[in-house]
């Protein structure tokens, strides 16, 4: 599978016309093509595709994702020591948990919204909950993220400088106490990761509510009210249970989002993570960093469907008495 | 002193790393032989002086005494020779080798003293020796330039030294004690690394940064219409070094005919390019030379919109609408091109312009924009275009042999469009060897009305660098010398009460 995907991805970047040394000081009249061939016989761009990707597999054998082209030979994936004890971080390894600590915030947040949010909607279905609360979601689900992130910006930052505009930390963050370091962390995570969760919140909601709307018209809730349990007991223990199940796999999807980030909102945000470092790569033909991104996402992935599918089992014995019988 | 840039360096040896951004930083740091002053000639800045010897081929440098790096160790002549043998190294991956690759010869007689060698005269050679930063042997001796922690941590003996490098966060700069020009004003300079552009000025407006570069929007409509921003922010303008012009190919038919191309300059109206796309903040221009330096020729014009000329000159081409469709026609086949360029959106709305003012002279213009990388191995490396809206960002140097000259013509070399004129080719010869700078000047005149005259490309403008700095940054020229805003940028300063208080406390 993923010698699979790792094959596609290989051939589709290099059918993009262009290199590295397109590139790098490509345009500038003193950088003369000799200089530009080396550089292709070097990184071996001169060989036939088949070849490189040989090379590649091999090196990707011994999980050497070797190092990046444009970034001063950074490591693509994980520190490297040289021999004075200089430690050089990967790429990969400085921005994997900053995209993974934003998105699964903003997962928590969306989750948290979307699951009491949709089960109103269920059970006042055709109310006027039910339809504001639809309302609200597609009014955010239509707003472009990056104009939201904007007006925010210059409401939160510049009118009122409640909130800083962009980046991670502030420029003192270092002189700070752990208080001070903790505070400023969250006051800089608030937009990046808000925004994106409630523009992501319709599509959950809906999920939730017409799961519960299918679970409520179900036999065994009429079973349930018919034992006289009261409403509240109906709806949390017996309905919501059920229609949460599906859910699993809505989140067991959203992996790959998870991992690869959002160029956009990293761009504005001045966020050093996954989809501007891969958005750059790919640019810039930066080759191994491309193929350590999407090799280490689609490992990932496969991984968490893999956990996805397993908890599904674990949750719903329908499908555990299923795996066991088949 | 708090500025923003979009773009991350890879690293701080320029050599290796070539781009602007690490230019940017790198230069703050690190000194080169020679600098521009502000007036654009070249001065001492680790040389105290240079001699070239009488048959033109030999220059040397005597370096300042009492030169030292950040860290205490001395700064001599054998760290010049390092600096060199490592850009012409064979291993070493340098864009900018060549011009360092022509030296024959190099002597170290004495600390003090540094000389290089041509085969031939070799004008560019002093320009050049203003770009090379020196950089210190006792820490990179025996060291793999492309992978070493020095591109991180580098120490250089300029205003300033690294600090702190925050990836993908910011960088911080603090003063050099050690410089060897004295010390700079400004305690610390601290670049961020804030991608979008808005985003930027957002920071830039809530007084999170103190100076950004501008587009034309921000800096003629935008901020003198908000009075809060007027009250804080001083605006600079200077002209940058480079151009935007549409380019021919040379070997396509009919582009070939000097008369065509004639009539499709006449035809374009370059100030109606540069109010509408650089909302006025541009100059027409007649030579590929910033206007207003040695090498820019003041006689030259550029040329005028005349479109009942260029329909007469197209008219003696040989194009007529014969079939009255509005369309030129030349031996039955309309006159009908594709102007590509790369996804730039002043370069896309000039096209534009420009495909409007043909059309009404009768030729038929399609627009493609292209993304860089394919632009450039599809497109240009291959020839495969008529015409190209693009720029030249050019050094201070007035040799553009790799530009114009005939044997530049390869694939991957920079003269695309397939230029070749003997006068052109022979005057690039001579300027290349001639180092007095009066002779020179004369030959790069004569050059420039040549091209003028035979007309490869289209000059359409020349646009104007717009910076934003915060009023609390003082002791700014202005108006802007030609070196540009920040030539000295070590004499500014920010008095006291106007600072930053998280900065103060440390």
């Amino acid at each position: 599978m993923l010698i699979g995907i790792s094959l596609i991805s290989f051939f589709i970047m290099h059918l993009a016309p262009g290199d590295i040394t397109n590139n790098e000081a490509s345009f500038n009249p003193k950088a003369s093509e000799e200089s530009r061939q080396k550089l292709r016989e070097l990184y071996h761009l001169d060989k036939p595709v088949i070849v490189q990707y040989g090379l590649w597999l091999k090196r990707m054998v011994q999980l050497d994702f070797g190092n990046s082209f444009a970034s001063h030979q950074k490591p693509v994936f994980w520190q490297t020591k040289d021999k004075d004890g200089n430690v050089t971080k990967g790429m990969i390894q400085e921005a994997l948990p900053i995209t993974l600590m934003i998105n699964i915030l903003g997962l928590i947040i969306t989750l948290a919204l979307a699951i009491p949010l949709g089960v109103i909607a269920a059970r006042h279905y055709q109310s006027w909950k039910d339809r504001s609360i639809t309302l609200f979601n597609f009014v955010g689900f239509s707003i472009p993220g990056f104009w939201l992130s904007l007006l925010l910006m210059y409401w939160l930052g510049v009118m009122n400088n409640w909130l800083p505009i962009s980046g991670l930390h502030s420029l003192n963050y270092d002189t700070l106490d752990t208080w001070g370091k903790i505070k400023d962390s969250l006051s800089h995570l608030i937009m990046p990761v808000i925004i994106p969760s409630v523009t992501g919140l319709a599509g959950i909601t809906l999920f939730v509510k017409n799961g519960m709307l299918d679970v409520l018209n179900q036999d065994y809730i009429t079973t349930a009210r018919a034992k006289g349990l009261n409403e509240h007991q109906v709806v949390y223990t017996h309905a919501l249970r059920n229609a949460l199940l599906p859910l699993i796999t809505i989140i067991g999807l959203s992996i790959p989002g998870l991992i690869g980030g959002s160029v956009i909102a990293e761009t504005i945000f001045a966020i050093p993570g996954m989809g501007k470092l891969f958005y750059d790569a790919v640019l810039m033909r930066d080759f191994p960093v491309v193929m350590g991104i999407l090799t280490i996402g689609s490992a990932l992935t496969l991984m968490g469907n893999l956990i996805a599918d397993v908890s599904y089992a674990w949750a719903d014995p329908r499908v555990r008495r299923g795996v066991v019988r088949g | 002193m708090i500025g923003a840039m979009t773009a991350e360096p890879s690293g701080l040896i320029y050599m290796v790393a070539g781009e602007s951004a690490s230019a940017a930083i790198a230069s703050n740091i690190f000194n080169a032989l020679l600098k521009y002053n502000a007036t654009l000639d070249l001065e001492g800045d680790l040389a105290e002086s240079w001699v070239i010897s009488p048959d033109q081929k030999t220059i040397t440098f005597k370096l300042k005494p009492n030169l030292s790096w950040a860290d205490g160790q001395p700064l001599t002549s054998a760290d010049v020779l390092f600096t060199w043998k490592l850009v012409t190294d064979e291993n070493t991956r340098s864009p900018y080798a060549s011009d360092y690759q022509l030296v024959k010869k190099v002597d170290t007689p004495d600390p003090l003293t540094f000389s290089v060698t041509y085969d031939q005269a070799y004008a560019p050679a002093l320009d050049s020796w203003s770009g090379l930063q020196i950089l210190p042997e006792h820490l990179l001796k025996g060291q793999d330039v492309h992978t070493t922690t020095f591109a991180r941590k580098p120490v250089g003996s300029n205003f300033y030294q690294l600090d702190v490098w925050k990836n993908g966060e910011n960088i911080q700069l603090s003063r050099n004690p050690k410089s060897v020009l004295g010390p700079a004003q400004i305690d610390k300079l601290i670049t961020r690394i804030i991608p979008d552009n808005s985003a930027q000025f957002l920071e830039l407006m809530a007084d999170n940064i103190d100076n950004m570069g501008l587009d034309p929007i921000k800096y003629s409509r935008i901020i003198p219409s908000r009075p809060d921003l007027k009250q804080k922010l001083n605006l600079y303008k200077e002209l940058g070094n480079s151009y935007t012009y549409m380019g021919f190919n040379l070997k396509h038919k009919p582009f070939d005919d000097q008369r065509v191309r004639k009539a499709i300059n006449y035809a374009i109206d370059k100030q109606e390019i540069i109010d509408g796309v650089y909302l006025g903040l541009g100059i027409n221009i007649a030579s590929p030379y910033k206007p207003g330096t040695r090498w820019s020729n003041p006689d030259l014009n550029p040329y005028p919109y005349d479109p009942s000329k260029a329909k007469a000159l197209l008219k003696e081409a040989g194009f007529m609408d014969t079939d009255g469709d509005g369309i030129l026609e030349r031996d039955g086949k309309p006159f009908a091109f594709e102007i590509i360029t790369n996804q730039n959106k002043e370069r896309e709305k000039s096209a534009v312009l420009i495909q409007r003012r043909l059309k009404e002279v009768g030729i038929d213009v399609n627009i493609r924009a292209i993304e860089w990388a394919s632009f450039i191995s599809r497109f240009i490396k291959t020839g495969d275009f008529d015409v190209v809206v693009l720029g030249w960002g050019l050094g201070l140097d007035p040799d553009q042999f790799n530009i114009w000259h005939s044997s530049q013509q390869a694939p991957g070399q920079f003269n695309f469009i397939g230029y070749n004129n003997t006068t052109i080719d022979k005057l690039l010869e001579q300027g290349r060897t001639e180092l007095d700078p009066d002779k020179r000047m004369k030959i790069y005149h004569e050059f420039s009305k040549v091209l003028l005259e035979d007309c490869p490309i289209v000059y359409l403008s020349a646009g104007y660098g717009l910076t934003a700095i915060h009023k609390r940054v003082q002791g700014i020229a202005n108006p802007v010398p030609p070196a540009g805003v920040g030539y000295d940028s070590h004499k500014w300063y920010i008095p006291e009460p106007l600072r930053r208080n998280e900065f103060s406390a440390q």
